[in-house]
């Protein structure tokens, strides 16, 4: 009895509990059913094209929506079965031994208690159907890739978005709020301001910029190193020496800093060694224009040291320090530079200018960039004074380029100079030169100038011819032919002409053949006259 | 004589109705822009839209987002008028916006870094070029689809057609070459080399294994008969009879030519050599140097007006301007300090130009005529070129 009634105790707790179960279950979810106890067969037969039974094929059957897959294998007679697939769309699929897709077919519906029958053959057209199934899902596959590579592209950023401190005009009022527009009774002031831009960049994009951001901080060193060989061989005279052989090496170094707005400093430390012929031989002008150069052997030197700056919306440039003021004028296009070009002064500077040292001094230059230029200066003329007012070189000068008779470009220049290291006396001096090119390989220039000594005015004047883009040997190669006669008021005299071919190597790497012929008629003297065939080994980088 | 008043009181307000019965019409049609000559384009890079500038007014009338980070490069306008495009850099996509509508009807999935950009006489087809992918996309404008892409370029920059749309040619600007594309099978069938590599490049590693700024685009004058392609690590332009499509004649100009720009008149084409900051001066009856002249920096563009040249300095803050009579230096125009100068179009009138400003996002309107210059403001962030349809100074960078 008491086991009947614990019986009964027992079954009226568990239906208490079971009813309270389903009770405090209808309360909390109203009737919603779980898809996946309600489920649904497959069945069928497999058969080849030609009707027999394919046996052990395994069937696979994948849930459209969740990808399940089941799987079944076909019996001797080819029948397969599903027996309780859960409710949905199903891929069928079968695949042969070897891999390939024989059969498919896709969204075959499994509902809920029901059974489908999918009897399936294996022929050329089920097979051709699978492939194309499958293509099409390559496909898909394919844009969807495409366009998560797209996404990624336009969504992801590469780089952190950038800053730059940007100057703007603001409208700042009496209250001291700043108003982006003009605003009355708001004055226009000049403020700067942070932005932020977003801008993808590549990283070799962002180190570009860095690299280029840090070499405007920094100073640029740069060399031009030059070694020339010379020989020289007696053709009239028989002063000494009769034939000899001679080097000078030569090392510039520059370094340059841009310190302000349009504010550049330049130093150029120099150092020399060797034997030019100059030291030597007596002509009247430099055969070697490195000797120029030549303050003490084997000893660095502080060739120019300067600030120069812009104003005037760029076109008026000031150059103050210790400068070579020559540098500044008669700037010859086809011969002006020692280290590239002729290298005998004669063919490198007007010999009437007349300043032999650097010193401390100021230069001008108003380029008005319509083809006119203007440029005065004054430099200490020697070291020597304790007062610039005793050792005062002044120099003035209009150049002006154009295009005159449908030839290419020309300048055309006119120069004036003064001179007080005379105790005493002004001693002044004219010039012009130009540079004109007749065609764009062949260039004319020349140049005449005229300095006042005490026994009258001496004169120079040079003249010659340059090519370059044009009968050359290598694109960038250049060479000429020119004349200097020097005619002093003392009775000197010289006739010098040299012709040059200037191979460029590389970039940085030049490589020139020079042929110097000279005749001088010295004071009280004899003519002597010299051949000096050279070579000149350039570096600039 | 009443009558006749009558009639002409009657037929102004006639007249007046129509035209506002159309304007509302295209109103309510969603159109923007009536007339496709009557703005500038301006492409702003990193506010990454095109914006759309009254020529007249000078207002900013429309600007259509192209969305983050896609960078446009290039705008230009379809020679009929009908759409505006452009490639943007960063999302490796063209984008293809209804001038009219000012929407942005299309966009297409192109190759790496989409920059310069040309349309096919007809308005038929647009070449994108990709100069990180090598190659040119071939966007058909009837069906808004990309239809090819064409492999085989090196730094593909601009893209030019002959007059007649049967053939395109192809700056590579890392080779030495121009690539010409038969526009009817779209597919590279030449490769014109402008001039050989000197044989002491060997001794220079450094300048011709670096580097190669080759060549930028193949320039066609403006009587169609040969093209100009300029070649930046040789200093030579090379001139292509696009009858044989061979080099007929080198130039040497200065150092690094940037890429040549015709002028109008069909007399001179200029070279900014870059490497010596000058510009060469091409007589094109001659093919050869006419003047070498001063320049400055980093110049970007040229821009032909009123008999003159002018040559943007991007990193001066000026534009150096040219007599095209006399050959000669005509000053420069100070357009800031700590300024970035960009590109910039001209007018089809040949009386302004309209140049981008990327520092204070701004474009800076030149008076060709008088050299004063118009500040527009505020145009969308860094605008790094503008367009014009029909103008003949439509470049890039």
């Amino acid at each position: 009895m008491m086991r009947v009634r614990k019986r009964f105790c027992g079954f009226g707790a568990a239906m208490v509990l079971i009813c309270g179960a389903v009770g405090a279950s209808a309360q909390e979810k109203p009737a919603q059913m779980n898809m996946a106890d309600h489920r649904g067969a497959l069945q069928g037969r497999v058969r080849n094209g030609a009707g027999a039974p394919v046996a052990d094929t395994e069937v696979l059957a994948i849930n459209a929506e969740n990808g399940a897959e089941f799987r079944s294998t076909t019996d001797a007679q080819g029948a397969y079965s599903f027996g309780a697939l859960p409710v949905g769309k199903y891929d069928v699929t079968l695949t042969s031994t070897a891999g390939l897709t024989t059969f498919r077919r896709r969204g075959v519906d499994v509902a809920m208690d029901g059974k489908v029958t999918l009897d399936i053959t294996l022929d050329a057209a089920s097979a051709a159907e699978a492939a194309e199934f499958e293509r099409q899902q390559l496909l898909e596959k394919i844009a969807t890739l495409e366009k998560r590579v797209g996404d990624l592209e336009t969504t992801t950023v590469l780089s952190e978005p950038e800053t730059r401190v940007r100057r703007v005009e603001v409208y700042v009022d009496p209250s001291g709020v700043e108003h982006e527009d003009p605003t009355p009774g708001a004055k226009k002031t000049v403020t700067y301001r942070r932005e932020r831009t977003y801008r993808r960049q590549t990283i070799s994009e962002k180190i570009d910029a860095a690299i280029e951001e840090a070499a405007t901080h920094r100073v640029t060193v740069g060399v031009d190193a030059a070694m020339a060989t010379q020989f020289a061989t007696q053709t009239r005279g028989d002063i000494e020496p009769g034939n000899a052989a001679y080097a000078l090496a030569s090392a510039d170094l520059f370094f340059t800093a841009g310190i302000a707005q349009n504010t550049l400093f330049f130093a150029d430390i120099v150092g020399l060694s060797g034997a030019p012929p100059d030291s030597e031989i007596p002509t009247l002008t430099l055969i070697n224009g490195y000797t120029a150069r030549l303050v003490e052997q084997n000893s660095l030197n502080l060739r120019e040291a300067w600030l120069r700056t812009e104003v005037w919306k760029n076109r008026l440039a000031l150059t103050a320090g210790r400068l070579d003021l020559t540098n500044y004028f008669d700037a010859n296009a086809f011969a002006n530079d020692e280290s590239t070009q002729f290298i005998s002064d004669a063919l490198v500077n007007n010999q009437m200018l007349g300043l032999a040292v650097n010193g401390v001094g100021v230069a001008s230059e108003f380029d008005a960039k319509n083809g006119l230029k203007l440029k005065f200066g004054f430099q200490q003329s020697s070291p020597e004074p304790t007062s610039l007012g005793d050792s005062l070189f002044t120099l003035s000068e209009v150049g002006y380029t154009f295009t005159p008779f449908s030839l290419p470009e020309g300048t055309y220049r006119v120069w004036f100079r003064t001179d007080n290291s005379e105790p005493d006396v002004i001693r002044q001096g004219v010039g012009f030169s130009f540079d004109q090119k007749l065609s764009p390989a062949v260039g004319l220039f020349a140049r005449y100038g005229q300095a006042e000594t005490d026994l009258g005015h001496d004169r120079f004047y040079s003249l010659g011819v340059s090519f370059q883009h044009g009968f050359i040997l290598n694109p960038e190669d250049t060479w000429g032919v020119g004349y200097a006669n020097m005619d002093l008021k003392t009775g000197e005299r010289e006739h010098l002409i040299e012709g040059y071919y200037n191979l460029l190597l590389t970039e940085k790497l030049r490589l020139s053949f020079h042929l110097t012929g000279v005749v001088d008629t010295p004071v009280g003297g004899s003519k002597f006259g010299y051949l000096f065939p050279g070579i000149r080994f350039q570096a600039a980088f | 004589m009443r009558n006749l008043i009558r009639r002409n009181i009657v037929a102004g307000f006639v007249a007046a109705a129509t035209l506002a019965t159309m304007a509302v019409g295209l109103e309510a049609q969603g159109v923007k822009i009536a007339d496709p000559t009557s703005v500038v384009m301006i492409v702003n890079r990193d506010s990454n839209d095109i914006a759309f500038m009254d020529i007249k007014t000078h207002k900013i009338v429309g600007s259509v987002f192209l969305g983050n980070n896609v960078n446009p490069h290039m705008v230009m306008m379809s020679p009929d008028g009908r759409y505006v495009v452009t490639g943007g850099t960063r999302a490796n996509k063209a984008y293809i916006i209804d001038t009219k509508t000012l929407q942005l009807v299309k966009t297409i999935p192109v190759d790496i870094a989409p920059e310069h950009l040309a349309f096919s006489p007809d308005s038929r087809w647009y070449y994108q070029g990709n100069p990180d992918g090598d190659s040119i996309s071939v966007i058909d404008m009837q069906s808004l689809s990309k239809i090819k892409t064409i492999p085989g370029f090196v730094e593909p920059l601009n893209v030019t057609f002959l007059p007649d749309g049967s053939k395109a040619y192809v700056g590579n600007y890392g080779a030495h070459w121009v690539g010409v594309v038969d526009v009817r099978r779209h597919e590279l069938i030449k490769k014109i080399q402008i001039a050989e590599v000197p044989g002491v490049a060997k001794l220079d590693p450094s300048k011709y294994l670096g580097e190669i700024h080759g060549i930028n685009i193949a320039m066609p004058s403006p009587d169609g008969k040969y093209l100009y392609a300029a070649d930046g690590t040789l200093g030579i332009v090379g001139v292509i009879d696009p009858r044989e499509d061979a080099v007929i004649k080198h130039i040497r100009v200065g150092k690094d030519p940037w890429r040549i720009y015709m002028g109008h008149d069909g007399k001179y084409a200029i070279t900014p050599n870059n490497g010596d900051n000058t510009i060469s001066i091409i007589d094109l009856k001659t093919n050869s140097v006419a003047a070498t002249l001063e320049a400055g920096p980093n110049m970007t563009g040229v821009n032909f007006a009123q008999g003159k040249a002018f040559v943007i300095s991007s990193t001066s803050g000026f534009v150096y301007v040219y007599d095209m009579n006399s050959l000669k230096p005509a000053g420069r125009i100070k357009m800031g300090t700590n300024v970035q100068l960009e590109t910039a179009t001209t007018d089809t009138k040949e009386e302004k130009l309209y140049l981008a400003e990327s520092t204070n996002h701004e474009v800076l309107i030149i008076d060709a005529k008088t050299n004063a210059v118009e500040r527009v403001g505020h145009v969308g962030l860094y605008p790094w070129g503008t367009h014009i349809m029909d103008s003949k100074d439509n470049y890039c960078h």
